[in-house]
């Protein structure tokens, strides 16, 4: 396989991988269909937003969050049914129950956790060593500035956190479970090593105070942005969509089986983040996956990281101790 | 891909399985056992119904091994959109009763125990939400003691907020959510308990009449 260059990368050497809009197949259909697919995405982000924006207070909580986050969901995975992207990441019965398990851990027993020892408490642990409040100058500001800086704030930690783990070998093995999928459906997201959900899930954001109605918002713009990263369907997404914000074509060719391709596009909601460090690449693919697309399976999911990091310690410091014995003369 | 796969315990068509231990397995295995029997096209031999069917078994981590009448496979890491990849392993038999040639398959399946088991797991965690809860309780009360005299400032809007007509924020509420234990409420477990348990029956009722059709599909010779 020839691959693309792009910058002073060869990408799709190991693996097929579409580099350019140009090149991405468009939405086929009727027109009323191409019009549907092109201004859904940018309908429901401004609906979202005109909805939290000017809900009244007993409507503009948490639980209508919740519900609006349900029966989106619900949809799309509608839409996944009637029209998916590739045939070959059809939702079946087996890879709705492992991802919906996950989804499952993330409201039960991983939020638990993170209560105790995720960064709420760590943030106010740091508040209370220091003494200090959180930094109130954020909820004088406009709504949606305090919304988007809440969502960018998020976004970019996750950028590091995510580039770290495709870059450091300790945070690799809990993330690397996340790349055994091999398919991309709405849920997916969730799956992954319970250490890489919690890692994931660590922010900065508990040190500023903010509107709650900011916060809903900021909820809202992950909803209507960050959901289409890991979907089943095909969008005409216009191209300012696509210059600001993280696409399911982005995230495929973050999941696809060439190594060079995985290394790129790392935020979960604004692209121009990865624009702004280099390492985004427009493009697409449809072979996802680890070791030439090996499903795992959730007990592997759920020790792979342990087993692989305790193989790879023996490996190095086993070996340097049989060197080290046989370096020894025998009497 | 073909190999040893005849590791694995079936019973396919027996009419009266043996008993394991001091239970009888077969009255609970159904939770993830599927068996079923399909009289095979008229004029069917039992090795040409095998080799309508050996393409289903030709799946990345399946091995097969047929000999005679029976047809052993199994499978580790099966790809998701393998038609059967919610089964482990299995055997498919072709019996001779008097009506014709049957084929009769016994197929097992972790994930539909998986399923089954998983509103257990949820049930687990509700458990343990109330009580990590339940001793949370006299701390969480003291803690919000202390921050009541905090809680009490004003917010106000921005102006530009304002002038488009967002509405202005609430006060924040004394002693509305006393008594309310968010952080430890047991609802998202009792949900996803919920859902599993209806997932289970739909995966086994659904998977069963899938497996079936394909089968049906192969021996009459069409591509499924």
């Amino acid at each position: 396989m020839n691959g693309v260059r792009v910058g002073n990368r060869m990408i799709g050497t190991q693996s097929p991988v579409t580099v350019g809009w140009e090149n991405i197949p468009r939405v086929q259909g009727g027109p009323f269909k191409q019009f549907f697919f092109t201004w859904f995405q940018p309908t429901v982000l401004f609906g979202l937003i005109a909805f939290w924006y000017y809900a009244p207070n007993s409507i503009a909580k948490a639980s209508t969050a919740i519900g609006i986050g349900i029966g989106f969901r619900v949809l799309l995975l509608i839409m996944e049914w009637a029209f998916p992207r590739h045939e070959s990441w059809n939702l079946t019965w087996k890879e709705l129950v492992t991802d919906l398990f996950y989804v499952g851990l993330g409201y039960t027993i991983l939020r638990m956790v993170d209560g105790y020892i995720g960064d709420g408490p760590i943030i106010e642990g740091i508040q209370n060593y220091f003494h200090s409040e959180k930094f109130t100058w954020f909820t004088g500001m406009p709504l949606l500035v305090q919304a988007f800086m809440i969502s960018f704030i998020f976004d970019f930690g996750q950028y590091w956190m995510h580039r770290g783990m495709h870059n450091w070998y300790p945070l690799w093995l809990p993330h690397s479970v996340h790349h055994y999928i091999t398919q991309l459906n709405i849920n997916k997201g969730a799956v992954g090593n319970p250490v890489e959900l919690f890692l994931i899930g660590l922010g900065v954001g508990g040190f500023f105070d903010f509107l709650p109605r900011a916060a809903l918002l900021a909820g809202a713009i992950g909803l209507a942005v960050g959901s289409y990263q890991h979907i089943n369907v095909r969008f005409n997404s216009p191209r300012w969509w696509r210059f600001l914000f993280n696409t399911t074509e982005h995230h495929s060719v973050h999941h696809s089986q060439d190594f060079e391709a995985t290394r790129s596009n790392y935020s979960n909601t604004y692209i121009f983040i990865d624009r702004m460090f280099g390492t985004c690449i427009d493009g697409e693919a449809e072979l996802l996956g680890m070791e030439g697309g090996r499903r795992m399976s959730i007990r592997e999911q759920m020790t792979y990281p342990f087993t692989e990091g305790w193989k790879t310690l023996r490996e190095r410091y086993g070996r340097t101790a049989s060197a080290t014995a046989t370096a020894v003369p025998a009497e | 891909m073909s190999g040893s796969a005849s590791t694995m315990r079936y019973d396919a068509g027996q009419a009266t399985p043996a008993k394991r231990g001091p239970i009888n397995l077969r009255l609970i295995d159904w939770i993830w056992h599927v068996r079923g029997s399909l009289p095979l096209p008229s004029g069917q031999t039992a090795d040409e119904a095998f080799e309508k069917l050996r393409p289903v078994f030709f799946q990345p981590g399946t091995a097969h091994e047929q000999a005679q009448d029976m047809l052993v496979f199994s499978k580790k890491d099966p790809a998701a959109q393998d038609k059967m990849s919610i089964f482990d392993g299995g055997v498919l038999r072709v019996d001779h009763s008097p009506q014709g040639p049957v084929l009769r398959y016994h197929l097992i399946s972790r994930a539909l125990l998986f399923c089954f088991l998983a509103p257990l797991l949820f049930l687990a965690f509700a458990q343990l939400t109330i009580t990590v809860g339940k001793f949370e309780k006299p701390a969480a009360e003291a803690k919000d003691e202390g921050k009541k005299a905090k809680k009490d400032t004003a917010i106000q809007l921005n102006p530009i907020d304002k002038a488009l007509g967002a509405p202005e924020p609430e006060k924040p509420k004394k002693d509305a959510d006393k008594g309310k234990d968010k952080k430890h409420s047991p609802t998202a477990a009792y949900v996803f308990a919920a859902m599993f348990a209806a997932l289970y029956v739909v995966g086994r009722v659904l998977e069963d009449r899938l497996v079936k059709a394909l089968f049906r599909k192969r021996l009459r010779g069409v591509q499924a």
